[in-house]
């Protein structure tokens, strides 16, 4: 079963001169790990937000385990997907503890069931010494580990991160990454994207790399390397297709 | 109910730990109305309890003279002053003191005043009685020469002063003209009947046979309050610190919209109309409790001040409908802002200078009813002006849910309305 399907996605917001999305399509299957890649502007962010039913399509479909992303089913897809923003979505004058468990009671979890599985959350992140702290005491890693937990309270089977690893040291790096193969394990799908292209070959079982709100290619990383006699690794496969000019 | 519940209490977390936001919302109010309600006291006593001294220079030495004097004195509002240093006063120091501002007012009865209206009342019992057949000649004096009382204002005085005082020194001489008259036609019909002396006189002419007497729009059982320093200040300012719970609104929707939060929330199922309501709620209930710690201000902090204590009225539920009233319209202007501006300086400098500007036309500086027709036409449309005017009707008019329910009605209305339309323009930002 695919997990998710995108088909000829359009997408101009109002007042831009050019599109943003220029009929994107590609398909993922359910379980897998992978990577949405693409330079500055491709359109990565849009393709996220309109696959998690943030922003509307002018043209296309989405659809989520062959659920269509529209108003009647945004709310059963809501309850599939949990979202990693690429900012910290959290309250920086809360403790993790009440900033996870004002998310958790909003996915209407409560009492001492929200509290276990907050205190697990945060052990396996290593946050459960920080647990009471305030978020902006935390360092940049620790933050990024909250955010991640903030996203999987209602144990979504599709978690969707836009680049959890950006900005956090080599150890902080290695536990979201291992973490994220161990939840896949679990059976559930991760859609990601990241500009840290290395990450994405050793993580991803299948990428997607976009320009200009459009596929250029698809495929397993190993596969795609191969496929081009010139290039060595993944970084080498995206600069041969989207090329070595700077983006705004 | 449990998005709401953990909304108000995720609100609460946050305000209790933003130390500034707490400042602004509970110490800067208290500050500002006291500070106004000091400031603004002298101006509110201007022509109710404040004493007036005015220089006096009776050139007369006559009934008119003493007429005047008692009658300034007896309201207790002047203090007659005729003489400096030891040294009578002259027309010509009074002009000058009262020209350089030393003093507002100076009042010069002429000399021969007083024998003036004499000749005068004479000179109109002798025409009366000729037109009856008596013959009568009471003395006259020839001529017709005309005296005026002066009067001297200090050039910076308010027109509405001037004219009250010169009410009032009219109303003396005409008085003292009456009284001269109605004496004289008393005594010449006393003349004419023998039987009839000072002591057993049974027909005493009264001036007034219709008086006038102030009395308390209310019932017997209410409050009988007058606009005051504080019954003004305080409410006004407290509806203007209602106000300012705009600011950090907006800053803590434009920080969730930044920081992803708002996002986070919008993608856990639910309506996030019960996450806004959890909000709205808990501000709402910090307008309303602000609210009521001003008016504990206004009730024991202002007569540690030498202040007047503040009334509240007899309608505490009439009065928890308008703070609720005010906090809902304050509340959904700081979504609003927070929704239209996208960054937290922009909704800072427009919230508070539209603050401003509606407090300012709405009446809150100054009462409405001394700007000019226009402008009272225009401060009628600001928010803040309904819920002063709904405050005032209960406060000093005794008022009830009847009296407030229109002012509480635009207030809600308008706060549903801004909430339509942050809604509608957070709906847009989807496309």
């Amino acid at each position: 079963m695919a997990g998710i399907v995108v088909k000829d996605l359009y997408k101009t917001y109002k007042g831009a001169e050019e599109p943003t999305l220029k009929g994107l399509s590609f398909s993922f299957r359910e379980g897998s790990i992978a990577g949405l890649l693409g330079p500055n502007g491709a359109g990565k962010t849009t393709t996220i937000s309109i696959i998690c039913g943030l922003v509307r399509a002018n043209d296309g479909q989405v659809l989520i385990n062959d659920m269509p992303q529209d108003a009647a089913h945004r709310e059963r897809i809501k309850k599939l997907i949990g979202v990693v923003p690429q900012r910290i979505a959290l309250y920086p004058q809360l403790s993790a503890v009440e900033n996870l468990t004002y998310f958790g009671n909003l996915y209407g979890f409560k009492g001492k069931a929200l509290l276990q599985r907050i205190m697990e959350l945060l052990e396996v992140f290593g946050l459960e010494k920080s647990a009471h702290k305030e978020i902006y005491k935390y360092s940049g890693g620790m933050k990024r580990r909250a955010n991640i937990i903030a996203a999987i309270l209602h144990n979504p089977s599709l978690l969707v991160l836009d680049e959890p690893t950006a900005g956090v040291d080599v150890q902080s790096r290695g536990m979201i990454l291992q973490f994220l193969r161990d939840y896949n394990r679990q059976g559930n799908s991760i859609l990601y994207t990241s500009h840290l292209l290395e990450e994405a070959q050793s993580l991803c079982e299948e990428v997607v790399i976009m320009d200009e709100g459009q596929m250029i290619v698809q495929g397993n990383p190993k596969e795609l390397i191969q496929s081009q006699p010139t290039c060595d690794n993944l970084e080498d496969v995206f600069l041969h297709y989207t090329g070595h000019a700077l983006r705004d | 109910m449990l998005r709401l519940l953990a909304t108000i209490r995720k609100e609460w977390q946050l305000l209790v730990r933003d130390k500034t936001g707490l400042t602004l919302l509970f110490v800067m109010p208290v500050v500002l109305i006291t500070v106004m309600a000091l400031i603004q006291d002298a101006p509110f006593k201007d022509y109710q309890e404040v004493k007036f001294d005015i220089l006096t220079v009776d050139n007369d030495h006559g009934r008119l003279g003493r007429s005047i004097r008692e009658g300034l004195e007896v309201g207790g509002q002047f203090r007659i002053i005729d003489s400096l240093d030891g040294q009578p006063l002259t027309t010509e120091k009074a002009r000058q003191l009262v020209n350089d501002g030393t003093y507002k007012i100076s009042i010069i009865i002429p000399s021969g005043a007083t024998g003036s209206i004499v000749s005068n009342a004479n000179r109109i019992v002798n025409d009366i009685s000729h037109r009856m057949g008596m013959t009568l000649a009471l003395p006259v004096k020839k001529g017709s020469d005309s005296l005026n009382v002066v009067v001297y204002f200090d050039p910076a005085a308010k027109k509405a002063f001037k004219g009250a005082i010169h009410q009032a020194i009219d109303n003396f001489l005409t008085q003292v003209e009456t009284d001269m008259l109605l004496g004289r036609i008393r005594q010449e019909l006393r003349s004419k009947d023998t039987t009839v002396t000072a002591a057993s006189d049974t027909l005493p002419i009264k001036l007034q046979a219709v008086g006038l007497k102030e009395e308390s729009t209310g019932t017997g059982q209410q409050i009988d309050v007058i606009s005051n320093s504080v019954q003004h200040n305080v409410p006004a300012w407290s509806i203007f610190a209602m106000f300012f719970i705009v600011i950090p609104i907006a800053g803590n929707m434009i920080r969730e919209r930044e920081d992803g939060s708002l996002l986070r929330m919008k993608l856990i199922p639910g309506s996030y109309l019960e996450i806004l309501a959890g909000k709205m709620l808990f501000f709402v209930g910090i307008c309303v409790v602000q609210f009521y710690c001003m008016m504990l201000v206004g009730i024991y902090i202002m007569p540690l001040l030498d202040l007047p204590r503040l009334v509240m009225g007899r309608d505490a539920g009439a009065t928890l409908l308008v703070a609720s009233a005010i906090g809902l319209a304050a509340t959904s202007y700081g979504i609003l802002i927070g929704t239209l501006f996208k960054t937290p300086n922009q909704a800072l400098n427009f919230g508070a200078i539209s603050i401003v500007i509606l407090s300012a036309i709405g009446g809150i500086w100054i009462p409405l009813e001394i700007m000019p027709m226009k402008m009272q036409v225009v401060g009628r449309l600001s928010p803040l002006s309904w819920g002063l005017d709904a405050i005032n009707d209960i406060y000093l008019r005794n008022g009830n849910i009847a009296y407030v329910w229109k002012n509480v009605l635009r207030l809600m209305l308008t706060g549903l309305t801004m909430l339509a339309i942050a809604g509608y323009v957070e709906k847009r930002r989807m496309n």
